[in-house]
């Protein structure tokens, strides 16, 4: 078919033209597309400001996991069997866990002659790939007597806090790593006495850590028995602030450090808000798109006589329907648009006076958006060809 | 070729078929036949039209172009049929009511694009209606949209042309002048004729008489 000019027919069709329904359909996509492109691009900033939120290693979280003592668990056992171990380990949103082994003898340490100082202790040993800080020297062979220990940041200031009231010198990480502590150990089955120097501390965990090797060793030597269940396991997790991890937990009744997921708590909150901006504004979009399809049903039926003439004469329904639509494709793209730049003047607004020392976030932006933003208008252009073409071919 | 297998409108009762030549009869229309058809009021000679032109579907029997049925066709392909093939003069004109005589002239030219600018503005001055080229079509008499709408109908290709009481406001000048006119377009295209009238038409030169009701 030879392409038929539309313009000489152009005003058999686009009758009484002042519908300002119209311009409320515009007014109205342009909302709804500026609320959806703004929570896509919000949801992104919360996802990129969680992610810098906890302490991180290879981009991973860590977070410890204890079980809720309450009144009715107080007397059973607590702690993780193997079986709970493989339950988390399963868990696709869970990269690794593994058990805080902690020993079965009775531990005394005490800092010599120059600080004097004794007091119990407890021995516990992890899995080095989940320790943050793992010095070399951190090995120990049956036979050595200087046993390294990872010492918890916490327990240090906590030391240095009450310190002064018993009269003890306060001590700095420097010196902490040169005093030489003695450790004795005792068991049913016998005793010794060891030096144990700190080779490292952890803001991680909250214990003191031995090399694994020295607790499977003592435990069996001094006590006789293997190392038995933890009652705390580490969690290694993409994202700590998961809501499907937070839930599992829940429901298992694991109690987490509360601090390194207060956060997804709230991300947990904000994401709700905004996806329910989101939703709100694919409901503006429907409804602006409700509005649209009543003014094109208007507009064909005050054309109805010029259009089924023309359909008689020899136009062609497919033909006469996409030149309506592409009439109104710049009009899509312009809304679309002024909503794509509104919302890239809203982001650089957030990112350089309210976020401005955050620079994880971007003042642009994310590709993400763009490519909602041309769904968007695709997808406008697509139902408004779909809804002229209906309405077309119903007056044949 | 057009195949008319048997047909009746549905709103016609069987009896209507016993003194027609038409109704439930098998008719076939060959390329470059000239059909009288003659048919006294409201024996469906406006129906037949519509039906032909694929307007109307209210009928039983098949009517065939090159062996397609015509109530097969959808919205586009009887628009390409309608376009390439079919030309068409209602009774009641149907012109565009408010844009001119030209611009219902471009309407259909350039639908196409078979004929040049020229064409119509020449057709307009041999049927006397060059002086209401620029006029809008709702002010213009019967005669001169009758004219004007058989002007439109020759401005494209076809095989066959439906006219359907093509003078009936006009004089016998006017029409004799507009039925050289159809004439001379439909034997250069080479297309069938397929007039619809009351009375036969003396000044046309038809190779075949069809009656509706006689």
């Amino acid at each position: 078919m030879k392409k038929p000019s539309f313009h000489i027919i152009r005003p058999l069709l686009l009758t009484g033209e002042k519908s300002s329904s119209r311009w409320f359909s515009y007014i109205g996509l342009g909302i709804g597309v500026l609320l959806l492109l703004l929570s896509l691009q919000l949801y992104i900033d919360i996802q990129s400001l969680v992610k810098q939120t906890s302490i991180r290693k290879n981009g991973l979280d860590y977070i410890s996991v204890t079980k809720t003592i309450t009144n009715a668990n107080m007397g059973l056992d607590n702690r993780f069997s193997p079986a709970d171990l493989d339950t988390l380990r399963e868990q696709p949103f869970i990269q690794g866990a593994a058990p805080l082994i902690s020993n079965r003898f009775e531990v005394v340490a005490s800092a010599g002659d120059r600080i004097p100082f004794s007091t119990d202790i407890f021995l516990e040993s992890l899995e080095t790939e989940f320790i943050d800080t793992v010095p070399p020297e951190f090995d120990w062979k049956p036979g050595q007597t200087v046993v390294p220990l990872i010492f918890s940041s916490d327990f240090l200031e906590m030391y240095n806090v009450f310190a002064p009231s018993y009269g003890l010198p306060q001590l700095s990480m420097e010196t902490a790593s040169n005093v030489v502590i003695g450790l004795r150990c005792e068991g049913l089955k016998g005793g010794q006495v060891f030096r144990a120097q700190i080779v490292a501390f952890s803001d991680r965990i909250n214990s003191l850590l031995v090399p694994k090797s020295f607790l499977d060793w003592a435990n069996m030597e001094f006590e006789g028995l293997p190392s038995a269940n933890a009652s705390r396991v580490f969690i290694k997790t993409k994202d700590a602030n998961n809501p499907e991890l937070l839930e599992f937990l829940a429901k298992k009744k694991y109690r987490v450090n509360k601090e390194k997921t207060a956060f997804g708590r709230s991300k947990q909150v904000l994401q709700g808000v905004i996806a329910g901006l989101g939703i709100f504004g694919v409901l503006v979009i429907g409804l602006a798109l409700l509005l649209f399809s009543f003014y094109l049903q208007l507009m064909v039926a005050r054309s109805r006589d010029n259009l089924q003439l023309l359909l008689t004469i020899g136009y062609r329904p497919d033909w006469l329907s996409r030149q309506v639509a592409r009439r109104f494709i710049p009009v899509y793209i312009i809304v679309v648009a002024i909503s794509l730049v509104l919302t890239q003047l809203m982001q650089y607004g957030f990112h350089q006076f309210l976020m401005f020392n955050r620079p994880e976030l971007s003042s642009w932006l994310d590709p993400t958006v763009w490519v909602a933003a041309i769904i968007l208008a695709a997808l406008s252009i697509f139902t408004n060809l779909r809804m002229i073409k209906k309405l077309l071919y119903k007056i044949l | 070729m057009i195949h008319i297998d048997r047909i009746l409108p549905s709103y016609f009762q069987e009896s209507a078929a016993d003194r027609s030549e038409l109704w439930r009869q098998p008719v076939h229309i060959a390329p470059g036949e000239r059909i009288q058809i003659q048919a006294p009021s409201g024996s469906g000679k406006t129906s037949l039209t519509h039906f032909l032109y694929g307007l109307r579907k209210e009928y039983t029997g098949t009517i065939l172009y090159d062996g397609v049925d015509l109530q097969s066709m959808n919205a586009d392909q009887l628009a390409d049929l309608r376009r390439e093939k079919m030309a068409v003069v209602f009774q009641d004109m149907r012109l565009f009511p408010t844009p001119t005589l030209r611009q219902n002239f471009e309407i259909k030219r350039q639908l196409t694009g078979f004929h040049s600018e020229s064409v119509p503005i020449q057709w307009a001055k041999q049927l006397g209606i060059e002086h209401r080229l620029d006029t809008p079509a709702n002010l213009c008499s019967y005669g001169e949209q009758q004219r004007a709408s058989i002007i439109r109908a020759l401005l494209q290709p076809f095989r066959w042309i439906l006219l359907d009481e093509p003078f009936s406001h006009l004089d016998d000048a006017n029409a004799y002048k507009a039925m050289e006119l159809i004439l001379e377009e439909s034997e250069r295209q080479a297309a069938a004729v397929l007039l619809a009238d009351l009375e036969i038409i003396p000044y046309y030169p038809s190779t075949r008489l069809i009656r509706l009701h006689s």
